[in-house]
This record gives C-alpha cells, sequence and structure tokens, in this order.
C-alpha cells in the first residue's frame, strides 16, 4: 500500500498524522520515495528561486531570463478548462445491469491488518458503542428522539446544499441514479463475454462506466456522491479484475467495434470515421475511457501500475487524435512521468511521447519537444552518480525524440543553443558570478551535452553546420571562461565534446591547446598525499583540497593522454598528421623532462613513442607523393585504405587507451 | 545707571571717559530711546564688569593699530559665543529658566523648541550682520570697524562673565534640573549637529555669493570642521573644498613683501591684500588639515577626494607641491579607490597642461621617479601606466633644438654687438640704454610669472626634464627587473604580496618605452637593447637558471619586450646597428609556449604584425621558418589565433616569393631548399629549422576547419600562385584578425545559413528508427505484480474511503448524545420553571 493517490494523500495528511508516522517507521520504501519527491520538489523551487533572482538583475534585462528554464514560455495554459467538461457516467440499459444486493462486510477480505485497519476497528467500535448508547437513550426518552428527528430534518437540507456548492461539476450527472448498484467480479465476467462474443455496446457501455467508477475510487470528492452511486466496488479482485481488463482489452474492444485493425495507427483513419454512426455511437464512450486513464495516471503513483496502464494506453493512442484536449493532458502526464519515473515507467512514456509525436501533427511534435525539453532542464540541475544515468537515459531519449524530426527540431536546437549562448555571451563581458555559477553548473553543461549529441547523432544526414559552429565557439567559450584547475572536469567535458561533434561531422576542430593546458595544471604543484577518491563523472568543480593531491595529477596527465588520444587517432592517418602532432609533442616532451613521478613519465613516453611512430609512418608516405596541398582530391584520398585496414600499432594503442578510459569512466560512475 | 555708562563708552572712541558720578551723566532721550528699542543688547550689559571692561577696552585700545588683524581673525571666533550670548539675553528668565551650559560651550535652555527655532533665527540674524559690518562699515569707515571690533571684544569679555556666573548659577542649581539637563543633552546632540550643518551651509553660500566681504567665514567653516564629529568634519571638509574651487583665483597669489607692506596703499588695494592673505593662510591651514586626515584610516578617502580634485581643479595655485607630494604618495596604494582617484588626478593633470603650464607634470613625474625608487619598483601598475597620458611635443623637440642654437648664436651675436656698440657710445646714453633694457627685461619676467604661457625654451625645459625622469624611471624598472631574482625575492615576497606578478611594474613600463620610443636618446639604446634582449629570452641568460626563475616572465612580458625593441628600432630609422636575431629567434620559440586563457592574444597578434609583417628586410630561410611554424600553431590553437597567425603567413608569403615553393610538393626540396635538406620540426633557431624543404601540408587540414573564416583563409593561401608576384597586399592586420574573431567580440550568431540549413539535406529522414533502443515490450510488466498493487491500492483507498465514513458517523453520534445532555439540562430547567 506504500504509495497514495493524490488525494489519498490529502486525507492522510488531514486525518491520519499519527498512522502516517507510525507507517513511515515501518516501511522504509515509503520513506525513500516521499524524500525523493521532496528533494525533486526543493530542487524545482530552487529553480523558481533561480528564475526569480534572474529577473531582478537589472542591467542584464533580457538577457537574464536566459534562464533556462523559461525558453518556450508558458504553454500550459489551455489545458485546465478541459477538466469540467463532463467526461462521465453513462447512460446504461437496464437490461445488461447485473445488479446484486448483499453488502459484505468490508473487513471481509482485510487480511493483512496496515495501521489505517487497525485505526478504522478502533472507530469502528467506537461508534458501535456509542449508537449502542444513542438507541438505549432514544429508546429510554421518546421526546429525545423525537427532538433529534426534527434536529437532523433542520440539518440534511443545509448539508445537502454543502455537497452541491462543492461539486460543481458533478451535480449535473451524478444524482440522477441515487441507488448504488454493487459491482461484483461475475457482473464484470459476464459483461466482458457479452463484449467479446456479441460485440454488446451496452455491455460495453457497463463496462466503461464500471471502469470509470474504478478509476475514480477513492477520488474524495468526485467519488462521494458519483462514481460510488452508480456503481460500487465490492472488492479487491473486481477492483483489479476492471482494471486490468479494460486496460488490456479496452484497446482492442474499441477497434472491435470500429472495425480498426489493430496495427493500424494513422490518426487519419480516426478523422475518415469521425462522420459515420458507430462513432458517434462509441465516441463517449471512449471519451469516457480515456478520461479515466488519464485520470488513473493522475492518481497513482505506484511505478509498475502506471508502467502498465501507460504502456496498454499507448495501444489506443490514435483516439487522442478526437480530443484535442485529453491529447494536451495525455502529453503532459506522459512527459512527467517521463522525467521523474525512472526504469521502465520512464522507457513507456517516452514511447507514447514519441508515438504521439510521430502520429499527430507537427504542432504537437512542437509540444512534445519543448515540453521534454523543458521537462529534461527542470531535472538535471543535480547530479550524483545515482542520478547519472537517468539523466543520460532522458538525454538520449530526448536526443532520439529529436533525430525524428530534425528540421523542426533543428531550429528549435537553435533557439536553445542561441540562449545558452547569451548566458555565455554575458560570462564572458561581465565576468559576473551570478553567470558564472549560471555556466559552471548541471544545468548548463547538460543543456551543451544534449546539443552536442543531437549534433553528433544527425551530422551525418543533415547540414547542420551553423548549429555547430555555434556550438563549438559556445564550447571554446566555456573552456576559455574557466581556466583554473579547479574546473578541470568541466574542460575535460568540453574537450569531449569537440572531440565527439569533430569525430561525428569529420570537421577539424582544434582542440590540443586546450588539452595542453590540462597538462600544465601538474606543473610546478608538489605531489601530495593520496587524495580521497572522487568521481569526476559526478562534478563540474573540483574541490580545493583535492588539487594538492596526487590523485589530481594523475588524473590531469591521464585525461591528457585520453583526449589526445582521441584527438590523433582521428586524424592519424590525415596527411598534414606530423604537423597536428609537432606541438603537443614538443610540450609533452617538456613535461617529460621536468615530472619527477615515474609513472607519469611512464605513460607520457609511451603516447609520445607511439604519436612518433605515426607520425614517422605518415611523413613517410607523404614524401612519396607526388601532389601538392592545392591538390584536395589526391589529399582526401591519401591513406584511406590504410586508414580503413587500421591495424596499425598506433591505431590500437589509441584504441586501447579509449576503451581503457571509458572502462575507467564506468568503473568510476559504478563507484 | 550702568548701563547708560557703557551707552556712552561705546559710542566714544576709544579712549575712557573719564570717571564722571553717575549722577552727573545726562542722558539724553535719544539714548533711553535706543535702550528701549535695543532692548536685546541692554540686557545683556546689565550683567557686565564694568571693572574687566574698562581694563580691556583700554588694551585693546593701546594695541588696536598694529593688531587690527588679529581681532578680525579673533572676531570670527567671537562671533559665535557672541551670539549665543545675545540668545542667552533673550531668554534668560531670571525667575525659573536658567541656562544649562554643556561642555563644548553651549548653553541649553529649558523650554527646547523655542531655543531651536529661536537659534534659526539667530544665525541668520548674525549672518546679517555680519554683512553689514563687513560690507558697510569696513568700506565706509575704517574707524567704525574699529569701533565694532572693540564692541566684539567687550562682547567677547560680558561673554566670559556670563559663563562664569553660569558656572557659579549651576552649581546651585537644584538636582533636578541636573537630571533635566542630562536629558536635553542626549537629545540636543542630534540637534547641535543638525545646526552645525545648517551653519556650515550658510557660510558656504555666503562665500560663493560674496567672497571678498565674507572672506572670514572661511576661517569659521574650518573651525567647525575640526569638531569631533566625523560627519562634520566630512561635511566641513567637503563644503571647503567647494568653497575653495569656486572662490581661488586664476592666479597665483603672491604675499606681499615687508617692504610692500609698508608702502601706502589704496584702501582698495589693502582690501584686496587682507581678502588674499586670509585665503592663503586659511587655504594653507586647510590643506594641512588634509594631510593630517589622510593618515587617518576613517578620513582617508575624503582627505584624498579633496585633494585630488583640488589638484585637479587649481594646479596653478599656490601649495601645489604639498597637493602633489600627497596625491603622488597615494598613487600606488592598494586600496582601489584611492589609487584610481589619485591616478585619474595624475592623468588629468598630464593631458590638461594649459591650466599649469605643464610645471606641475614635472613636478608630479619627478615624484612619481622618486617613489618607483623608493619602492624599488614594487609598486601598482597604475602608479606607472599614468605616464602613457604624458603628451610630448614633437615640433618643439627637434626644430626647437635648432632654433635653440639660433637663439643662443642671436643672442650672442646682440651681446657681441652690445659689447660693441656701447664702446662707442657715450656712457650717459649707455647707462639710459641698459636702464631701459633691464626694464624691459623686468617687465618681460613680470609678464611671464603672471602669464601661463611659458615660451617654448621654458617648454623645452620642462619636456626634457619630464622626459628624463620618465626614462630614468623606466630604466629603473628594467634593471630591476633583470637582476638576478634571487637576490631581491625574499625581500619582496613579504612586503608586496598582493602584486599579480613578480614585475608588477614591468608591463606598463614596456607599453609607455613603446610609446615614446622615438623619444629615446641614443646614447641608452644600446643598454635598452641589452635589457630588452635579456627580458626576452626570460630571463634564463641570468646567472641562476632554475625552473622557477625561467617562469618569472610571462609568455606576454616577453612578447611585449621583442615589440618594443622592434618598436624602439623603427622608430629610430633603424639608425642603429643592432642585431634583432635574438627576437626572432625568441619569437619562433615563445610561439609555442602561448596559451590562450594565460597570455593575451592581442600582444601575439601585435607582435607578428610589429615582427613580420611590418619588417622589411627578410631572410628566406626565416620567413619560411616562420611561414610553417605559423601553419602548425595553427592547428592547435583556437580559431582568433589561427586566424591571426594565417593572415601574418599569407602576408609573409605575398612578400616573400621564394617561399611560395612551401605550397607545392617539390619532389626533393628543389634547389632553394638551403643547407639544410630536411625540416626540423623541434629546432629552436629557425635559421636552423631547413622550412624551405617542407610542404604546407597543414593547409590540408585548415580547409576543413570548424569556422568558416580560417578555411576561408587556408584556401586563399593555397591558391596563392608560386608564379606571379601578386602586388596585393591585403589591410587586415593580424591584431584586427585576432579581435574579428575573439570569442569575447563572438555573437554566436551563425552569420550565413540559418535557412538554407534545413533544405540541404543529404540523407532522407531515414534516421528515424535506427536509433531507436530495444522497445520495452508491454509483457515486460509483470502483470501479477501489477494485480498486487492494484489491490495494494484498492484497499488502501476503501481503507480511507472506510476510515472518512467511520469519522463522519463518529462525529454525527458523539454530536447526538452531546445534544442529549443539553436537552437533558433544557428539560430539567423547562421542568423547574413551569413548576
Amino acid at each position: 500500500m506504500g504509495k497514495l493517490g493524490k488525494k489519498a494523500r490529502k486525507f492522510a495528511k488531514k486525518n491520519l498524522q499519527s498512522v502516517l508516522k507510525r507507517k513511515r517507521k515501518l516501511k522504509s520504501t515509503f520513506k525513500k520515495r516521499a524524500s525523493k519527491k521532496d528533494e525533486h520538489d526543493a530542487a524545482e523551487d530552487e529553480g523558481d528561486a533561480l528564475e526569480l533572482s534572474n529577473g531582478r538583475n537589472p542591467e542584464g534585462g533580457d538577457m537574464e531570463d536566459t534562464s533556462l528554464d523559461a525558453i518556450f514560455g508558458e504553454d500550459d495554459g489551455d489545458l485546465s478548462g478541459d477538466d469540467s467538461e463532463s467526461d462521465g457516467y453513462l447512460s446504461e440499459d437496464s437490461s445488461c445491469t447485473y445488479a446484486e444486493n448483499g453488502r459484505e462486510d468490508y473487513l471481509e477480505d482485510s487480511s493483512n491488518g496496515s495501521a489505517l485497519k487497525v485505526q478504522n476497528r478502533e472507530i469502528h467500535l467506537d461508534l458501535a458503542k456509542k449508537t449502542k448508547k444513542l438507541l438505549r437513550l432514544k429508546e429510554k426518552d421518546l421526546e429525545f428522539a423525537k427532538f433529534l428527528e426534527s434536529y437532523e430534518n433542520d440539518l440534511r437540507p443545509f448539508r445537502n446544499k454543502e455537497i452541491y456548492s462543492d461539486e460543481d461539476e458533478t451535480t449535473n450527472e451524478g444524482m440522477q441514479s441515487n441507488e448504488g448498484k454493487v459491482l461484483t467480479i461475475s457482473a464484470i465476467q459476464c459483461w466482458s463475454r457479452l463484449v467479446k462474443e456479441q460485440h454488446s455496446l451496452p455491455a460495453l457501455t457497463s463496462l466503461v462506466n464500471a471502469y470509470r467508477a474504478a478509476c475514480h475510487y477513492g477520488s474524495k470528492s468526485t467519488s462521494v456522491s458519483d462514481a460510488d452511486s452508480c456503481y460500487r466496488i465490492q472488492n479487491t479482485e473486481t477492483f483489479c479484475q476492471i482494471l486490468m481488463f479494460m486496460l488490456r482489452e479496452g484497446d482492442n474492444m474499441f477497434r472491435g467495434q470500429l472495425g480498426i485493425s489493430s496495427s493500424n495507427c494513422r490518426k487519419e483513419t480516426i478523422s475518415t470515421l469521425k462522420n459515420s454512426p458507430k462513432w458517434k455511437a462509441l465516441r463517449p464512450l471512449i471519451k469516457s475511457y480515456l478520461r479515466s486513464c488519464l485520470f488513473l495516471l493522475n492518481q497513482v503513483t505506484e511505478h509498475e501500475i502506471l508502467a502498465f496502464s501507460i504502456a496498454h494506453l499507448r495501444a489506443s493512442v490514435i483516439y487522442f487524435a478526437a480530443f484535442p484536449p485529453l491529447l494536451h493532458r495525455l502529453i503532459k502526464i506522459a512527459v512527467h512521468l517521463w522525467a521523474t519515473g525512472g526504469g521502465t515507467l520512464s522507457s513507456h512514456s517516452f514511447l507514447i511521447i514519441k508515438d504521439l509525436a510521430s502520429v499527430f501533427s507537427s504542432s504537437c511534435f512542437d509540444t512534445c519537444l519543448v515540453k521534454t525539453y523543458k521537462a529534461f532542464i527542470g531535472h538535471c540541475q543535480f547530479m550524483d552518480s545515482g542520478l547519472l544515468k537517468h539523466i543520460q537515459y532522458l538525454r538520449k531519449s530526448l536526443v532520439e525524440l529529436c533525430s525524428h524530426d530534425v528540421q523542426k527540431s533543428s531550429s528549435k536546437a537553435m533557439i536553445c543553443i542561441k540562449q545558452l549562448a547569451k548566458i555565455l555571451q554575458q560570462g564572458l563581458r561581465t565576468k559576473q558570478k551570478e553567470a558564472l555559477t549560471k555556466i559552471c553548473s548541471w544545468q548548463y553543461t547538460n543543456c551543451i551535452d544534449l546539443w552536442v549529441m543531437f549534433i553528433a547523432e544527425n551530422m551525418r544526414d543533415y547540414d547542420l553546420q551553423p548549429l555547430l559552429y555555434v556550438v563549438v565557439q559556445m564550447i571554446n567559450g566555456v573552456a576559455l571562461l574557466f581556466p583554473g584547475p579547479r574546473y578541470l572536469p568541466l574542460r575535460i567535458k568540453c574537450i569531449q565534446w569537440l572531440n565527439s561533434l569533430s569525430s561525428s561531422s569529420g570537421i577539424f576542430i582544434p582542440v590540443a591547446s586546450l588539452v595542453l593546458d590540462v597538462l600544465e595544471y601538474t606543473v610546478g604543484k608538489e605531489s601530495g598525499k593520496h587524495g580521497k577518491a572522487f568521481t569526476f563523472s559526478s562534478a563540474v568543480k573540483l574541490p580545493k583540497y583535492w588539487l594538492k593531491s596526487q590523485n589530481f595529477q594523475e588524473a590531469c596527465v591521464s585525461s591528457t593522454i585520453e583526449l589526445l588520444s582521441v584527438h590523433f587517432s582521428q586524424w592519424s592517418y590525415h596527411i598534414s598528421f606530423p604537423e597536428v602532432a609537432t606541438i603537443p609533442l614538443i610540450h609533452l616532451r617538456k613535461f617529460h623532462e621536468i615530472t619527477t613521478i615515474e609513472k607519469f613519465r611512464r605513460m607520457v613516453k609511451r603516447f609520445i613513442d607511439q604519436v612518433e611512430q605515426n607520425r614517422e609512418f605518415v611523413q613517410k608516405k607523404r614524401d612519396e607523393v607526388a601532389f601538392s596541398p592545392k591538390d584536395q582530391q589526391s589529399v582526401e584520398l591519401f591513406l584511406q585504405l590504410e586508414k580503413h585496414n587500421g591495424n596499425s600499432p598506433f591505431t590500437q594503442y589509441y584504441r586501447s587507451i579509449i576503451s581503457n578510459a571509458a572502462s575507467r569512466n564506468l568503473f568510476g560512475m559504478e563507484r | 545707571m550702568g548701563k547708560k555708562s557703557q551707552k556712552q563708552k561705546i559710542v566714544l572712541p576709544p579712549e575712557l571717559p573719564p570717571e564722571i558720578a553717575e549722577d552727573e551723566i545726562e542722558v539724553s532721550d535719544e539714548d533711553l530711546q535706543f535702550v528701549k528699542q535695543n532692548s536685546d543688547y541692554a540686557v545683556g550689559f546689565s550683567r557686565l564688569d564694568t571693572q574687566s571692561i574698562t581694563k580691556h577696552v583700554t588694551r585693546v585700545a593701546d594695541v588696536k593699530e598694529d593688531a587690527l588683524e588679529a581681532l578680525y581673525e579673533k572676531r570670527l571666533k567671537k562671533k559665535t559665543l557672541q551670539k549665543e550670548k545675545e540668545e542667552s539675553g533673550v531668554r534668560v528668565d531670571p525667575v525659573d529658566a536658567l541656562p544649562v551650559k554643556t561642555l563644548d560651550g553651549k548653553l541649553y535652555y529649558r523650554t527646547l523648541e523655542k531655543k531651536s527655532r529661536l537659534s534659526g533665527i539667530g544665525v541668520e540674524e548674525t549672518g546679517e550682520d555680519d554683512k553689514d559690518d563687513g560690507g558697510a562699515t569696513g568700506v565706509v569707515k575704517l574707524t567704525k570697524a574699529e569701533r565694532r571690533a572693540k564692541l566684539k571684544k567687550q562682547k567677547k569679555e560680558t561673554k566670559k562673565l556670563g559663563k562664569e556666573l553660569d558656572k557659579a548659577e549651576e552649581l546651585q542649581q537644584t538636582p533636578q534640573a541636573a537630571v533635566l539637563a542630562e536629558v536635553k543633552e542626549d537629545l540636543t546632540a542630534e540637534e547641535a549637529f543638525e545646526s552645525k550643518k545648517q551653519k556650515l551651509a550658510e557660510l558656504g553660500m555666503a562665500l560663493l555669493e560674496d567672497p571678498e566681504s565674507n572672506i572670514k567665514s572661511l576661517k569659521e567653516m574650518l573651525q567647525i570642521s575640526k569638531d569631533n564629529d566625523h560627519a562634520i568634519v566630512k561635511l566641513g571638509v567637503l563644503s571647503l573644498l567647494a568653497v575653495f574651487k569656486d572662490i581661488i583665483p586664476g592666479y597665483r597669489i603672491r604675499l606681499p613683501t615687508e617692504k610692500e607692506l609698508e608702502m601706502k596703499v589704496s584702501k582698495a588695494v589693502k582690501k584686496t591684500r587682507f581678502y588674499e592673505s586670509t585665503l592663503l593662510s586659511t587655504y594653507k591651514a586647510y590643506l594641512q588639515k588634509l594631510i593630517v586626515l589622510e593618515n587617518k584610516p576613517s578620513f582617508q578617502h575624503v582627505a584624498i577626494r579633496c585633494m585630488c580634485s583640488l589638484l585637479d581643479a587649481v594646479p596653478h595655485f599656490n601649495f601645489r607641491g604639498s597637493l602633489l607630494v600627497a596625491v603622488v604618495r597615494n598613487i600606488g596604494s592598494s586600496d582601489d579607490v584611492v589609487r584610481k582617484l589619485c591616478c585619474a588626478t595624475i592623468k588629468s593633470l598630464f593631458t590638461n597642461e594649459g591650466k599649469h603650464g605643464g610645471e606641475a607634470t614635472v613636478e608630479a613625474v619627478r615624484l612619481i621617479a622618486g617613489l618607483v625608487k623608493a619602492q624599488n619598483c614594487q609598486l601598482h601598475p597604475d602608479s606607472i601606466e599614468v605616464f602613457l597620458f604624458l603628451s610630448f611635443d614633437d615640433d618643439l623637440r627637434r626644430p626647437e633644438k635648432t632654433n635653440e642654437v639660433n637663439r643662443v648664436k642671436s643672442k650672442k651675436n646682440r651681446k657681441r654687438k652690445n659689447l660693441e656698440e656701447p664702446s662707442q657710445l657715450p656712457d650717459r646714453k649707455k647707462s639710459r640704454q641698459e636702464l631701459m633694457t633691464k626694464m624691459r627685461e623686468e617687465v618681460t619676467a613680470d609678464y611671464k610669472a603672471v602669464t601661463f604661457t611659458p615660451d617654448a625654451m621654458e617648454k623645452r625645459r620642462m619636456q626634457s626634464e619630464t622626459l628624463s625622469a620618465v626614462f630614468e624611471t623606466y630604466f629603473r624598472i628594467l634593471k630591476h627587473s633583470v637582476q638576478p631574482y634571487a637576490a631581491s625575492h625574499e625581500e619582496i615576497a613579504s612586503p608586496v604580496s598582493g602584486a599579480s606578478a613578480a614585475h608588477p611594474l614591468l608591463a606598463p613600463c614596456l607599453k609607455g618605452l613603446g610609446k615614446f620610443s622615438h623619444l629615446i636618446d641614443l646614447d641608452f639604446m644600446g643598454d635598452l637593447m641589452n635589457f630588452l634582449r635579456k627580458l626576452a629570452s626570460g630571463g634564463s641568460n641570468l646567472g641562476n637558471s632554475s625552473q622557477k626563475d625561467f617562469n618569472s616572465f610571462t609568455v606576454s612580458e616577453r612578447l611585449q619586450c621583442c615589440i618594443v625593441a622592434f618598436k624602439v628600432m623603427r622608430s629610430n630609422l633603424d639608425a642603429l646597428n643592432v642585431d634583432l636575431q635574438d627576437f626572432f629567434v625568441q619569437l619562433y620559440n615563445l610561439i609555442l609556449e602561448y596559451k590562450p586563457g594565460r597570455d593575451q592574444g592581442g600582444v601575439l597578434a601585435e607582435a607578428l604584425k610589429m615582427m613580420l609583417c611590418d619588417d622589411r628586410q627578410h631572410d628566406m630561410q626565416k620567413a619560411a621558418a616562420f611561414v610553417k611554424r605559423l601553419a602548425t600553431f595553427s592547428l592547435c590553437f583556437g580559431s582568433a589565433e589561427s586566424m591571426s597567425a594565417l593572415v601574418t603567413l599569407r602576408h609573409l608569403l605575398q612578400k616573400n616569393i621564394k617561399c611560395r615553393n612551401l605550397l607545392e610538393n617539390d619532389a626533393g626540396g628543389g634547389s632553394v631548399s638551403g643547407t639544410i635538406a630536411k625540416y626540423q620540426p623541434y629546432a629552436s633557431d629557425p635559421n636552423l629549422s631547413g622550412a624551405l624543404a617542407s610542404v604546407l601540408w597543414e593547409l590540408n587540414l585548415l580547409f576543413k576547419h570548424y569556422h568558416s573564416a580560417v578555411s576561408a583563409m587556408a584556401s586563399s593561401i593555397s591558391s596563392i600562385s608560386t608564379a606571379n608576384n601578386q602586388v596585393y597586399l591585403s589591410t587586415l592586420t593580424p591584431q584586427q584578425a585576432f579581435l574579428d574573431l575573439s570569442l569575447e567580440g563572438e555573437s554566436f550568431n551563425p552569420s550565413d545559413s540559418l535557412k538554407l540549413k534545413s533544405k540541404r539535406k543529404r540523407g532522407s529522414g531515414s534516421s528515424g528508427s535506427a536509433t531507436s533502443e530495444p522497445t520495452p515490450d508491454t509483457g515486460s510488466i509483470d502483470e501479477d505484480e501489477v494485480r498486487k498493487k492494484l489491490s495494494a491500492h484498492f484497499m488502501l483507498l476503501r481503507d480511507i474511503k472506510e476510515n472518512e465514513r467511520l469519522r463522519g458517523e463518529l462525529d454525527r453520534t458523539t454530536l447526538y448524545l452531546r445534544l442529549y445532555e443539553k436537552y437533558k439540562t433544557q428539560k430539567k430547567k423547562g421542568r423547574t420553571k413551569s413548576k
């Protein structure tokens, strides 16, 4: 019972303080979840605060709403309206109602005594005692009984009024069938059989109503007078049955009724159907079904249920074409689940988002993209090794979504990147602390990371040169803005981005000077004791104490070699490789002379040897050719064959270094 | 009838009236009337001790002739006291309100509100009185002024007496009054501040309105600014600053000599003299005050601000020297505000020489030179940077030299003539002529002294002095930098720990040398070049060569040295026969040591421009080496650096036809390859690198550069043909190229094809599904698990609902039970009532 629905939680807060406390003690899982939630809330708060503080800066002006989340403006406003639209209960044929009286005691299936139950039982006992007493009094004193009756009569209209005023959306529909029908498992089975075998519409209606009741079960205001009044769910089994059945089979049933094949998921099918009588008959049913599903998604916090329902809802995505407000709600919910949930829930939500983006019109793609991007920004402000994987997943899926329609998303990307660039520009010009902290943050780096990945992904197929140019300049700017050794992780990230952009696009991006800076950090520092282990991947800025440790030096040297290896391996067969390597080699040699630590000497020496070998190789081949630099075609062909074979020792060396680095990073992540 | 006698005394100057019995004195009606009308005064006089007054009046009478000025001075002080005295006269009500005197001599009354109101009026009144005194009587009748002075003296005495009286009375006061007084003191502290402030404002306004007649108020203001209250001191000092800035005349005040003082002069002259001397003495006192305040940390900013604005506004006026000393002393201050102020002032001195005729410039430069010497070159860079704002008149310098020679010659000639001529003339005529020339000289000298347009010779003298001081400073700094570092290291480390570099002054010094390179004396040139060479080589030639020393000069500084060396050479028309080869070697290696974040790219670009683009004589081998190195360089560094390197490279290629061989893959290196057959990329000497044998393969990679400008430049370089000699030289300098592409100026707007982009699609939209991850199947979710969770969910919901319902019911029943209680009591009551 760990997690509660929204309304349930509200109730719990109101009435069950002590119980909750006890429960928390009992269930550590709940605690964890709650704390995570809190943390998330805090993060959002902080984001807001960030935005606020940005707004205050007078000089920055419009520069400042550059706070990353502010992009694309607010477009959620239109979504609130559709909630009040009547969805509800569908009138049904009495022929199909399978009513059954008999109200079992609810305690019947309470196999496990939870805290709530204990409390309920206590209250129940108390109640019983008091009613007994009251009855006795009534018997004893008839006058009082009369008085009481009159009092009650006085009270009732007032109370009813209260209820009506509270529930404006349910008044019109809820009260019509005040007599409660109890839903049992046999009824459901009966209906489902009817629907499956005879395609009976009335049975389907009943099912949908039952499903609605189940979805709304327990949700406070609506349930009291509305959902409960039409169907009262008998027990757990019924509840499960109706939900599972509808989720699993709902789509199939509707398709069967409409005559759409299950593989057909083009939205045009719906629009063509729109005028057919069948559609007209089914429309309210479908709408009710979808609404109930969305309601359920909003209510439940249990991962498994969410994942299950969203996975099954995915099949019915096409119906949303007929109900745009519902579509928006679905997007909102899916994006939220995608960003906050983990594992399968995230991936299922993402699948739905992707389906929506591909099935529906381009505007839907836009909203999906914008919403996901915003959610991504909102969720990548903090980083620890646990969160890292999730964020990586988010990034990857977002890139996938973007790749769906590169034209559209690249224009969006341009807007986002320009916004990032604006922040950077401000930082470069003013060097204000505020701007600097904004740049040196996870949010900013994750955004760059996202777009770098996007460009790298699509560079081969599309011409993203302008985007690439801006991003490269931006990365260079970031590297320039944070030169100190404390920003080593950021610097390494920058170079990695440049490398990946370069290797995916085949465009030359010089990184040597940036890398050699990293090497410089170690020079002149006395090597201290071994520092604490520190995970690089979850930091943009290093703690000060770490700078003096040997770990830091080691990180510097090894990352220098790794980054240079990536750079060199890309151009190792290019005709100008010897020149590319010249200056780095000079610096490395110098370092080799200076450093006193044997380990570094060995590492650097080996690297120098390999690069030299590479140099010699290209030089030798180059001396043999007859063409001049002007002859670009011949230059392009130079050593292409060898490159494809790619088994020279230095290539292998580069590869081993790179794979080592990758595994080391993985290892570091796990640590 | 003491009143009357005093009245008489006032009217009758200067001797005491003969002792007359009171009865015998005739009191005219006018007198009576006057006394009645001016009862304010009269009341004050009622307490006078005739004896002491008499004594004092006689004394004053004795000294009055010589001590007139002194009296005037004293009067200022008196005035405040007197005013209060007057008030006391007004306010004293012998029955209940005895004044309370605070330590600083103020009188306070129990009726506080009234007092404050009245005091304001009193101030105004006295202000008017002052005007009347100074304006009317002072000019019209000296004797009257004297009389007034005497009157004031008297009043002072009465005041003193009054004080004594007060004290005596105070002692007798009841304890209740003492407590009251304490409270009042607290209350009045603020009021005192307010009144002082107001007074300052009024005095200042009066001074600005009519400085001549109100000049005495200056002293008063100065007096106020000696207050104990910090805020008042600051206010006083600042308002004095405003006043002085306004009233200081456009000339230098020369105090009259004793001889001149003895001479009889007109009243107007006397008045002016008085005005000037007062102004000068107050100004002096004010400056002294400022200098004292400057040493107090809490007043430092105010004092410095005052001095700076004074120096800025009136550099021609007296006491400039002390102002300059104080300002220059703070020019290297570690306090940013102070330093900025001082530097700005000195700069404005340098740039607005018209205000002071250039003398202040010389003094300031000398003082700074002295400061640098005293501080052993450990100052803030700003303090030397002000030199950059010096302007030296070139026209004055060179042509004037010949002029001067001419003039000297002509003078000599004239002298000779003079010598010759007078011998022929009669003595009388000669003496007369001499007299005339003497007169003329005197007149011109006076004229010069008065006007601020010193003649060319004077100017030249000052300029050369300035120059020599500037260069003395520069050389001192250079020498200091070149000194074996270790020797000075220890002593430096402690005092100037805040300085960014080990040689804080080197950078501005080099800048200055670059700017004034054309003014350097040829005699120094050799030494200068030696220094620069040593510095450019990074101090590696200096005795000790441990690692730390090697790093003691930044790349920027070393590049700057190279630049300065070339500038010096160029501006002296390459007249010197100095070998600049070393600098090329340095540059060749410095290019490699350059770091984008650490070193200033602009300096590198400037060095490239100065040394490679502008250099006329080029060794082919060297040029080729640089071409190769620059190409390699641009493969490793950011776009801005690459661009400036490529611009230089193109320049070199355009000028050196033979270097264009680098663009061709000439088998075997060709005939031009020189002595070294193979390219040595690691060589540190450009001449030994054998770069002519290499090929510029770098260009091929640069074609692929992400920055379109760089790749365009690369292709334009590769298209320079070997054959024809292109005349066209691009005007783009490396500096400009660097600035254009530097990230600080980057707008992050892809200039070109933002809209074209999406159309030039290469692939179709095929990439959609290729990247998708293994889709999680719907079956992957365990349905049993879901079922379980669902049932748990259901249970929970139902429990909650049930709980809600039960609670409701419980509440209701308890309510009913309670109702019953009520009902019962009511019924009982009813019953009792009915019974």
